[in-house]
């Protein structure tokens, strides 16, 4: 937006471990919290392992109650605090001044202190582990009373805690700051309704964490001065009020955790089909809509309490349906008439729309109160969960990865391993996540360490074991890809796979200011694709056209280009 | 409604049935659809040299049409649900009591008291006996806990109500068959949560009057 | 930044109707306090946006910044990841061992101290760059 004037050197510009660490470049900080949310990933995803490995069979045994309920608490905290939710704010730091042609992000200081408050958080976390009691272990929504010093005593619950405080004050701030880049620094020409699909996606997700974020800290907050013997939470009300601000941050979150992965899918999807994303207008409204309704569904996590309105609740959680059902109109619209090309992410983003459409479907089932009477709390509410936050956010974290990844790196990923990659997780996932819900629907309740042996039990169990193994191999075979692609680079220019953004209309990666040619003329949310439509008008080439006179289906967007 | 339920007594279980035959196959169809219609377009559009992409990218009216469609799709869903909670979470309290039991929960204990029997059970941690009930009567769950928030599940009744510590909440469930069922504290309370399981045991009115004389014979329930 | 106000007001807008539904519907107090303290919190960042640059709330694509001005930025802030891990010692120090607390404190004020040298310096080098620069500032017109 502005001029960049020659940076002020407070020490000499070191290429050290302290230059990384204290950069204020956005794409050193977004990569920083890129690979420690992915070091969070595989510790969560080990935490994952022993708990399917103690499910395994009835009665196995293989760690202690105690552990197994350290086990469950510690992989949702740290894949929702420290893996999905600072993940996707970490593709916001990369991307969000690149796509919206900034130079850099909106105060860089505060990012970076920021980035190493929720690092903080997150080791402190984790530092539970060490203590004597062990880890926070009274689950990732620490109910009261269960949570108080009573019934879960140990410094370790008391880490958790802080950690919590710290990595939501964080992320908090980081929202802030993304919506503070997208307000103020967009290029010029770069009206709102020209800003890229992903950007709005992350738009809506910082307005979602700026506002329900800090509850979360006044919640812990007081969840702590509770542990330290203020009497916070009384009784009944004060159970219910717990929940009441624990869900106002709680549901916010889960699509804080899934919309910038839909923005990077919806990329995706654009750009393999070489065609722009289909009904932007209607996107950006329903965006907005989805992200306002899902602030307002919170206590359907309620319907079981008896201390909620649980049809302001359904209403709400169903209505939900609308805004995703125009999305995946969207998709399948962008699809039709394109010319695709299955590369790895494609594939990614395809497996992340219609996974997720599992999720969301069997969410719109435990909307209903009546279902969720015997849904709740089990398995099926796992399924569900998993179903969303893997088989949806994961894949289109995996999607973003190998579109991005050239973009960051300058080389790109191996399709053939991608390929690999891709088909084993879409195996492990399905055959870890599905038989849940059939388990669920059985009666097996979550967060249990040892389930009694009913017929079918144990086979359903070891085969979501087995599942939990080849999700193991899919994410090993990734990591192979990345060493191996950087190994032995295939180099991948400004722009391999003809993108539609300005984020590739720089060098790979861009340099410390983003762009140091002109940006491109910005005449609708798919720059570079205007541009080589119009070349391509001038070149005379074959172009198909939509027969004139139908309505709303018009050539290229042109409004005002310079 | 009141599907299967021969008293006319609200069946939690016909309840959760009618609301699941209706979402159920609406969703796999909906999944179906979109899988077949993305794998289509997919198979259709592969491979075709980047300038045949045709360049239309919006069509409101089309996408409007859609939207209320799904609009009409949430005011129907709701209407089935609504009235199905209407009756699990209205009627069902409204209706005269055969039988009032007092659900405490601890950890990891269950404590069913019969104030008409002057009759305890205990099932958990510690030990099993079986909530007896009776078939096709009204029965009256007071619900309540000691320590932290339990929840009382019976998955046959595909039913569950949270336990909290400082209040008392009815839950009013019919069984309309006899046989043994297994139940379990579905919110996590702690170390020994696996283990805050009980199986009901539900006899036919006249078996459950013989039952409940022969435990006050026996002094109180101390089977 | 024309414009970038705009879209946080209708999103407050779509949470304050939700709202006044659950306010109806519920009338639970913690609710609507939760719900209102959303919509105060984007209104705020609205108001903000548009106290510092009136555009924020007009419609239309942003402007070229005014010729010669500049801007700094920083390469390296020791001073924000010094403050950073000031506050999570004295969190840290709460819960484990006292003394953080006093090393943390310590620390935030060493770290706000250097902050402002930090803001200092970029401003300074600011004003010698757009002193300088003013003839040539063509070049920098559409920005970085």
């Amino acid at each position: 937006m502005s001029a960049t004037a020659p940076a002020v050197t407070t020490v000499s510009r070191a290429s050290s471990v302290f230059g990384a660490a204290a950069s204020t470049d956005h794409k050193r900080i977004g990569l920083n919290m890129g690979l420690a949310s992915l070091v969070f990933f595989l510790g969560g995803g080990v935490m994952a392992l022993l708990m399917r490995t103690q499910l395994a069979q009835p009665h196995m045994q293989f760690v202690s109650d105690a552990t197994y309920n350290e086990l469950f608490t510690m992989h949702g905290s740290t894949m929702i605090f420290l893996f999905v939710t600072p993940m996707a704010m970490a593709l916001a730091i990369y991307l969000v001044p690149l796509q919206i042609g900034a130079s850099s992000i909106a105060a860089p200081r505060m990012v970076l202190a920021a980035f190493w408050i929720w690092l903080s958080g997150g080791i402190i976390m984790q530092l539970g582990w060490l203590t004597q009691e062990g880890a926070g272990r009274s689950g990732w929504f620490a109910y009261v009373p269960l949570s108080n010093s009573a019934n879960t005593p140990g410094v370790g619950q008391d880490l958790w805690t802080v950690g919590v405080i710290l990595a939501a004050a964080g992320l908090t701030i980081i929202g802030g700051c993304v919506l503070a880049t997208i307000a103020r620094r967009r290029a010029p020409g770069m009206s709102v309704m020209r800003m890229p699909v992903f950007t709005w996606t992350q738009l809506v997700s910082a307005l979602m964490v700026v506002g329900s974020f800090p509850v979360l800290i006044l919640a812990m907050a007081l969840l702590y001065a509770e542990r330290l013997g203020a009497h916070v939470f009384i009784g009944y009300s004060g159970a219910i009020d717990y929940q009441d601000l624990f869900w106002f941050f709680g549901h916010p979150v889960v699509y804080v955790m899934f919309f910038p992965f839909l923005g990077a899918a919806a990329e995706v999807i654009a750009v393999n089909a070489h065609k722009r994303w289909f009904g932007y207008a209607a996107f950006v409204a329903s965006m907005l809509a989805f992200a306002a309704l899902s602030m307002s569904v919170w206590s359907h996590h309620m319907f079981t309490t008896g201390g909620v309105t649980n049809q302001y609740f359904a209403f709400t959680s169903t209505a939900l349906v609308v805004p995703a059902g125009v999305e995946y109109f969207d998709m399948i619209a962008t699809l039709i008439g394109g010319s695709i090309l299955l590369r790895t992410s494609m594939l990614f983003a395809l497996g992340f729309f219609l996974q997720f459409l599992i999720g969301g479907l069997s969410g719109i089932f435990i909307a209903s109160p009546v279902l969720d009477y015997h849904a709740e709390d089990s398995y099926m509410i796992v399924a569900h969960f998993h179903y969303t936050l893997f088989a949806g956010s994961v894949f289109g974290f995996f999607a973003g990865i190998y579109h991005w990844f050239p973009k960051v790196t300058g080389a790109r990923l191996r399709e053939g391993l991608g390929r690999l990659h891709f088909v084993l997780l879409l195996i492990g996932t399905n055959m870890t996540f599905l038989p849940m819900f059939f388990l669920g629907n059985y009666g097996m309740p979550r967060r249990i360490a040892d389930y009694p042996s009913h017929p079918g039990w144990g086979t359903l169990n070891l085969l979501e074991t087995a599942g939990a193994g080849v999700i193991a191999l899919a994410v090993a075979t990734f990591l192979v890809n990345v060493v191996v692609s950087l190994r032995h680079r295939d180099a991948a220019g400004e722009d391999p796979w003809l993108g539609h953004t300005l984020e590739w209309a720089t060098s790979s990666p861009p340099p410390r200011h983003n762009f140091e040619r002109a940006l491109p003329p910005i005449t609708s949310y798919a720059p570079l694709l205007d541009l080589r439509q119009r070349a391509a008008d001038r070149n005379g080439a074959a172009m198909t056209r939509v027969p004139a006179g139908r309505a709303g289906l018009g050539p290229t967007p042109q409004e005002d280009a310079p | 409604m009141g599907l299967g339920a021969p008293t006319g007594l609200v069946d939690t279980r016909a309840e959760y049935q009618h609301v699941f035959d209706i979402y159920v196959p609406i969703a796999i169809g909906v999944f179906a659809l979109i899988v077949i219609a993305t794998l289509l377009a997919v198979l259709v559009y592969r491979r075709r040299p980047p300038e045949r992409a045709a360049r239309w990218y919006e069509h409101d009216r089309l996408e409007g049409g859609y939207a209320l469609l799904l609009v009409a799709t949430v005011a129907f869903l709701l209407y089935i649900t609504f009235t199905a909670e209407h009756r699990v979470d209205t009627v069902a309290a409204r209706e005269r009591p055969g039988l009032v039991v007092n659900v405490t929960g601890s950890k990891w204990e269950w404590h069913f008291n019969y104030p008409a029997y002057g009759i305890d059970l205990y099932s958990g941690a510690v030990g099993r006996q079986d909530l007896v009930v009776p078939t096709g009567e009204a029965i009256r769950f007071r619900l309540t806990s000691v320590d932290v928030i339990h929840a009382f599940w019976i998955p046959q009744l595909r039913y569950k109500h949270d336990l909290i510590p400082g209040s008392v909440q009815d839950s009013t469930l019919t069984f309309s068959r006899r046989g043994v069922f297994a139940g379990q504290c579905a919110e996590f309370c702690g170390l020994l949560h696996s283990d805050m399981i009980f199986d009901v045991r539900a006899l036919s009115p006249a078996e459950f009057t013989t039952w409940a004389r022969s435990q006050q014979a026996a002094g109180g329930g101390a089977a | 930044m024309r414009g970038g106000a705009i879209p946080l007001l209708a999103w407050a807008c779509l949470l304050a109707v939700l709202m006044a539904g659950n306010w109806v519907w519920t009338g639970d107090a913690i609710q609507v306090g939760a719900f209102g303290f959303a919509v105060l919190v984007i209104v705020l960042a609205a108001a903000w946006l548009v106290a510092t640059h009136r555009g924020a709330i007009r419609r239309g694509p942003p402007e070229p910044p005014p010729p010669g001005r500049a801007e700094a930025a920083p390469d390296l802030s020791f001073a924000a990841v010094l403050a950073a891990i000031a506050v999570a010692s004295i969190l840290f120090g709460l819960t484990w061992a006292y003394f953080l607390v006093y090393f943390g404190g310590g620390l935030l004020i060493l770290s706000l101290g250097r902050l402002a040298l930090e803001v200092q310096a970029a401003r300074a080098s600011r004003e010698l760059h757009e002193s300088r620069s003013l003839p040539d500032s063509a070049e920098q017109e559409r920005g970085p």
